[in-house]
């Protein structure tokens, strides 16, 4: 190895090294900060000098936090599973059919993508009240059960699926249903756990909706609880260290059994 | 998160206008059969000694009055607005709301929240005895009630003793006047390696209270009428004052976001915020400064106007049994009974005065919590803080304060800096009349 490709690897292991502690470092300070008595919240030591549990039980009494997690979980994922479901229907729709607007209408889901749903909660809210669908776990999914972003995903992943295969199961006498399933499915395996994860934990993260269609804590999500020791009269800062350890948990569950499928995909796609 | 609040806000908003209700009719006499009402209130939306005493206030209340049921619902202070809003269009109408003093004349010209004089009449005069004179003042628009205060406080001067004494200050005989602080701060800042000074009336966090008490401490005013006036000599002066603070090095340069967690971990010297904090302060300093507590500065001899942060009850409900029974729920909740809970375990002032030297009430608490006493004796000088009215109300706050930031955080000359925002701003409020 000369000195000049030598200095490069250093130089790219340390860039690499800089960004892993970049991403790294808050989620260490969370947990160690769940740990630390009061006394020590603002403290810059690596490690607490008297680890407690304290704030995680208060975190278990003050709210019901289990009961926020089993809410947001249900909620999450069967978001992902209905923007997946829907996402994968309209991509094959829009890459398998021919149909005269099927372009306008790829379009017009692209530019859907552009609207906050801040624009259009207040109309969901008037929508969801009158179908009584209040402090209801369906209420919290119908709004996002599709989402532009898993159809487009979907769409560039179908586009690149040959149409050879698919061809050559129609000569076979395979219908559409059949072809979804059996032949396409099982290809954008990657590409679908990715879409995936990332529904599930934009669903996980999900804020506003919830705070506008729940009423009662009990029935609500875990963002709600986290918002929770967050006041105008401060932060309460071990609670909440605990608490967002706590609502991580699951989604770091989710990316260890699903991990190597999203890494083949961010691999593949470039899917950020 | 602001911006998507205010999107969130503007888009009820103007869903709301189509939808403002003209209908009055007589509240019930009394309750005869079962009912039930939504309280919207943002201390349930805390993990908490907030959530739990509101809630047991709640419990209490429906013990009192078992034909009333409480439907307890909480949202964030910054959201809860946003929150009734959709509500009202959806047609969910809140019956009994607690929204910050900011949305006072807005809930009341376009909420269509109640004026407690039409509504309650005599009755709100009997349960307006033995508060605080200036009290009921802080929720009327117009000579009329439509907000009853309920959760507030004034600014106080958090010290932390054990830099004053590294400074060579002493911790008991704290700073009176501005010119004091100006002292005190540069001390601090010479001879320790900690902060001096900082007023939480900047920064993401709410402190447009902080910064009107300042303005009105020296005879300013932010607003006359509809004629804004924050750039106007007596208010420019008071901000012109927190310029010279820093650029004496007196002011701390800390990041306004994060003031209270700054002085919580020990680093800062004074700090002027809500004595809603205290408490919070009390546990953070346990065992690691000890802290003192003292009434906000004044210009020289000019008596302080502590003005009010906090939140105020807003009567909603259309329909004169729900009427009712929200009226006694906020009878219930500026109870003696209410504010020796309120007081005792959240830290919010209590709106009567008489319970402080009742010992079936405050009076053993505030035995014990001596810290209290700077805060109640600001009670007597208790002026209210000066919402705006208008659809931009939030807007017209935002650009004061943000020029007020300006000023003082700023290069440019403060006074110029204020005039420019005022000019802006105007033509965002309504016309007079």
């Amino acid at each position: 190895m000369t000195t000049r490709s030598r200095a490069t690897t250093v130089a790219t292991h340390g860039a690499m090294i800089l960004l892993v502690l970049t991403a790294v470092v808050p989620v260490y300070w969370m947990i160690v900060t769940a740990f630390r008595p009061e006394i020590e919240i603002f403290s810059l030591r690596l490690l607490p000098q008297q680890p407690t549990l304290e704030n995680f039980a208060f975190v278990l009494t003050a709210i019901p936090m289990l009961k926020m997690l089993g809410n947001t979980f249900v909620m999450a994922a069967a978001t992902a599973l209905a923007q997946i479901l829907t996402g994968l229907f309209a991509a094959y729709a829009l890459t398998c059919w021919r149909f005269p607007g099927g372009k306008v209408v790829q379009s017009l889901i692209a530019l859907s993508w552009l609207v906050p749903f801040q624009v259009t909660m207040i109309p969901n809210y008037v929508l969801s009240t009158k179908l009584g669908l209040l402090n209801t776990t369906t209420g919290l999914v119908l709004p996002n059960a599709a989402a532009a972003f898993a159809v487009l995903v979907l769409v560039n992943a179908m586009k690149s699926f040959p149409r050879q295969v698919i061809e050559a199961a129609r000569m076979d006498d395979a219908g559409h249903w059949r072809i979804l399933w059996e032949i396409i499915v099982p290809n954008l395996r990657p590409a679908i756990a990715s879409l995936g994860v990332l529904a599930f934990i934009s669903a996980w993260n999900e804020y506003f909706w919830p705070l506008l269609l729940i009423r009662k804590i009990e029935d609500s999500v875990v963002q709600i609880g986290l918002q929770m020791f967050m006041t105008q009269e401060g932060n309460q800062w071990g609670p909440l260290m605990a608490a967002a350890t706590l609502a991580s948990l699951p989604v770091f569950g989710l990316y260890l059994v699903l991990h190597r499928q999203v890494i083949d995909s961010f691999m593949k796609s470039g899917l950020k | 998160m602001l911006r998507r609040t205010f999107l969130a806000t503007g888009v009820a908003a103007v869903a709301l206008t189509a939808l403002a209700p003209a209908l009055r009719a007589e509240m019930a006499a009394g309750i005869t059969a079962p009912v039930t009402i939504s309280f919207y209130s943002y201390n349930l939306a805390s993990a908490g000694l907030n959530n739990d005493t509101t809630m047991g206030l709640i419990n209490d209340f429906m013990a009192e009055n078992p034909l009333i049921k409480v439907e307890p619902i909480g949202a964030p202070s910054n959201e809860i607005l946003s929150r009734v809003q959709a509500d009202i269009v959806a047609g969910q109408e809140p019956d009994l709301a607690q929204l910050v003093f900011r949305d006072l004349i807005y809930a009341a010209d376009d909420l269509g929240a109640e004026a407690l004089e039409d509504l309650a009449g005599d009755e709100l005069a009997a349960h307006a005895e033995g508060m605080v004179p200036s009290g009921l003042d802080l929720g009327r628009v117009d000579g009329k009630t439509y907000g009853l205060a309920y959760t507030f406080s004034t600014p106080v001067m958090f010290i932390n003793a054990d830099i004053f004494r590294e400074a060579g200050l002493d911790p008991k005989n704290p700073p009176k006047t501005w010119a004091e602080v100006k002292e005190a701060g540069m001390a601090i800042q010479q001879k320790t390696d900690k902060y001096g000074f900082f007023p939480g009336a900047f920064g993401p966090i709410d402190g447009t209270f902080v910064y009107q008490s300042i303005v009105m401490s020296n005879g300013g005013i932010v607003r006359e009428g509809n004629t804004l006036t924050f750039a106007d000599q007596p208010a420019a002066d008071a901000v012109a004052m927190l310029r010279d603070l820093r650029d004496s090095g007196a002011y701390a340069e800390i990041d306004p976001a994060s003031h209270m967690d700054t002085f919580a971990a020990g680093k800062l010297g004074m700090f002027l915020f809500t004595s809603a904090v205290q408490n919070r302060f009390i546990k953070a300093a346990d065992g690691k400064f000890e802290l003192e507590v003292a009434a906000m500065p004044s210009f020289g001899d000019k008596p302080t106007a502590p003005t009010n942060s906090g939140s105020a009850l807003f009567l909603l409900s259309k329909d004169p049994v729900k009427q009712r029974a929200a009226w006694e729920l906020m009878k219930f909740l500026t109870s003696k009974h209410a504010y020796t809970q309120i007081t005792s375990k959240i830290g919010y002032l209590p709106l009567r005065l008489d319970i402080v030297d009742d010992p079936q009430y405050l009076k053993p608490w505030v035995d014990a919590h001596p810290m209290i006493q700077p805060n109640l004796e600001q009670l007597t000088r208790l002026t209210p803080n000066m919402a705006f009215a208008g659809p931009n109300y939030r807007q017209v706050e935002n650009m004061m304060k943000d020029a007020a930031t300006e000023a003082v955080l700023g290069d440019e000359d403060p006074y110029e800096v204020l005039r420019r925002a005022q000019v802006q701003a105007q033509a965002l409020m309504p016309a007079d009349g």
